[in-house]
């Protein structure tokens, strides 16, 4: 495959609530290897769209595409291929909290693959220090564990079948600015080394700017605007022009 | 797809490893471990590596491991640049993924221990929690109008007026087969009449108490525990209690008295449906009309025989419901606590209702009612 052939691909998506309207007309591609943000005030349906981009939630209209295949048109065999090759990170993590930590990554191997038992605990735990959680932490329960470990073991158990793709639901909320600064980092790492594809839900500007190759603004029901940040920090759009101006405001007081 | 390889060739100079085919994880079963001692300053050679995932990099340096060889520095040649950087991200990694975390494990006389101490803490926090029940109610007597009486009314509808159909339909069905089965029995001996007599007393005296105090404590009680366990799983008890609020006073109390004042309610409900149940059976199977019937209650039933029954309802209500509060308010911060909380509200609540009911029994015999 080449490098840049688009991985996702949403053509005209509509999402209607009862007779709310959340997005009317959606369209936009992710490519290969690239890390790709999607921005929007609250409200706007990005978790929404997530959601619809991993065959979560149907959406009233428009298709959605994965490594070329149509999400909402494949069948039960299909689309469970298809979940094999992604990796979902949920905003709290969403880890079972009836497993330990390692349990909980390995549950996608022994469910997917045939390995033995004690090889998939391994991997597991490669997955775990891949994601930067010291070892004493794979027999934790998720309940002891602090906010950022959740994350970065949620990371590892969608690290877990070594996905092409990796969705992210606000990677970095909840976290301390360390620890999310840390989290980034391991993110542009993962998708540096292993040629992942990230493609992120976030409202961290630091995050946008440090890490992202592309950003998708969504306003309106629609995209706003696409593009690298520096571009799009150019627009002359008034929610833009707030968006990237919280920050520089912070600093002045 | 090619099939992942592992060789070893021994050209002049160095020995190589030559490393071939699809390394992924979806292969990784079908690769074998080398068979030949390796040279320690083997070079590994990735020119014929067509794909390599992390998985894949784990199991070459297992088997580089196995070879004699250090996995966390390979000797790579001809690797291109992704597949040297995850196998490098690997090799990094390597050690801690193959440590070995140990889990503790208890001894039988460290669980005996454990369990000693859990059961002991939680007498101790029944204890605790009638105690703040206690000062919170009379500190509601000082100041009644902090009660809320929204709050109360919204449970009284919870716990008796959406459990009338079941407790009615329950305890009718009952009273039937209650008086059908007495009445085979009887009618052998002609004592058609004496059926009466039975079903009102049973029904009066032991089965409806026990049978709908079951009821609510598996259904009013469960929800109870699961209710006040999400709510404190979520934070909302500890938001209650922030705002200048008590628990006790917002949850608890308004369930306590709801359930006081519902099962004495219920009970009286399930006493008219059972014996409903057995006026049908009587009419239909025994030719008692439901006017001999009614008249037969008149003479057999005291009003003393119905308060026995009735006397034993707000105990229950109290018992279930101090177990019901204080699990959902004993809940941790995940999903499987509230479940476990739940269903032991339902254990505790059950056995405190036939313990309870056995000890009234026995308390009515001795006092000779």
């Amino acid at each position: 495959m080449q490098a840049t052939d688009p991985i996702v691909e949403l053509h005209d998506i509509v999402t209607r609530f009862g007779t709310t309207t959340i997005h009317d007309g959606v369209s936009f591609a992710v490519q290969r290897g690239s890390v790709t943000a999607l921005i929007g005030g609250s409200g706007t349906g990005k978790s929404v769209l997530l959601k619809e981009m991993i065959g979560l939630l149907r959406p009233t209209a428009g298709r959605v595409t994965l490594f070329g295949v149509d999400v909402w048109a494949a069948d039960q065999a299909q689309l469970q291929a298809l979940q094999r090759r992604f990796g979902m990170l949920f905003q709290d993590g969403a880890l079972f909290s009836s497993l330990n930590v390692q349990q909980n990554v390995a549950v996608p191997l022994l469910e997917h693959t045939a390995l033995p038992v004690e090889e998939c605990l391994q991997l597991a735990r490669l997955k775990l220090a891949l994601a930067g959680l010291p070892p004493d932490a794979a027999c934790k329960m998720p309940s002891a564990l602090s906010g950022g470990m959740r994350k970065r073991a949620a990371l590892a158990r969608a690290l877990a079948l070594d996905p092409e793709i990796l969705f992210l639901d606000e990677p970095t909320s909840g976290l301390d600015p360390i620890s999310a600064r840390a989290f980034d980092k391991l993110v542009r790492l993962l998708s540096g080394s292993l040629g992942l594809t990230v493609f992120l839900v976030t409202h961290d500007l630091d995050t946008l700017l440090s890490i992202t190759d592309q950003v998708i603004v969504l306003a309106g029901s629609q995209v706003l605007a696409q593009g690298k940040v520096e571009a799009l920090q150019q627009l002359n759009d008034p929610w833009l022009r707030d968006y990237f101006s919280a920050r520089p405001a912070v600093k002045e007081v | 797809m090619a099939a992942p390889q592992l060789q070893l060739e021994n050209g002049a100079g160095n020995a190589t490893l030559r490393v071939s085919g699809d390394w992924l994880l979806t292969n990784l079963l079908t690769i074998a471990a080398l068979d030949q001692a390796v040279p320690a300053d083997a070079v590994l050679d990735g020119a014929a590596l067509t794909a390599l995932d992390t998985s894949g990099a784990l199991k070459l340096l297992q088997l580089l491991q196995m070879a004699g060889l250090n996995p966390e520095q390979p000797v790579l040649a001809n690797f291109s640049v992704p597949h040297a950087a995850v196998l490098n991200l690997v090799a990094a990694n390597f050690a801690a993924s193959s440590a070995h975390p140990t889990e503790t494990r208890m001894s039988w006389l460290a669980h005996l221990g454990r369990s000693s101490c859990d059961l002991f803490g939680h007498i101790a926090g029944i204890v605790s929690f009638v105690g703040a029940l206690s000062i919170e109610m009379l500190d509601l007597l000082r100041h009644p109008a902090q009660f809320r009486v929204k709050e109360f009314a919204a449970q009284l509808e919870a716990v008796f007026v959406n459990a009338i159909p079941l407790a009615f339909a329950m305890m009718f069905l009952l009273g039937l087969v209650f008086t059908y089965l007495l009445g085979i029995q009887a009618q052998q001996y002609g004592a058609n009449i004496f059926v009466v007599d039975g079903v009102a007393l049973a029904v009066c005296r032991e089965l409806a108490p026990v049978i709908v105090a079951i009821l609510v404590a598996g259904r009013s009680g469960a929800a109870m525990t699961a209710e006040i366990g999400s709510m404190k799983a979520n934070d909302e008890i500890d938001a209650i209690s922030v705002l200048g609020l008590s628990p006790y006073l917002v949850l608890v109390l308004p369930r306590l008295l709801a359930l006081l004042v519902a099962l004495p309610l219920l009970v009286f409900v399930g006493d008219l449906a059972g014996m409903l149940g057995g006026m049908l059976v009587a009419a239909q199977q025994l030719e008692i009309g439901v006017a001999t019937f009614i008249n037969r209650l008149n003479q057999v039933l005291d009003v003393k025989t119905i308060l026995l029954g009735l006397i034993k309802a707000p105990v229950f209500a109290l018992s279930i419901g101090l177990i019901a509060c204080r699990m959902g308010l004993s809940v941790e911060r995940d999903a499987r606590s509230v479940g476990a909380h739940t269903t032991s509200t339902v254990v505790q609540s059950i056995v405190a209702v036939i313990v309870l009911n056995a000890i009234f029994a026995i308390a009515y015999v001795q006092l000779g009612y």
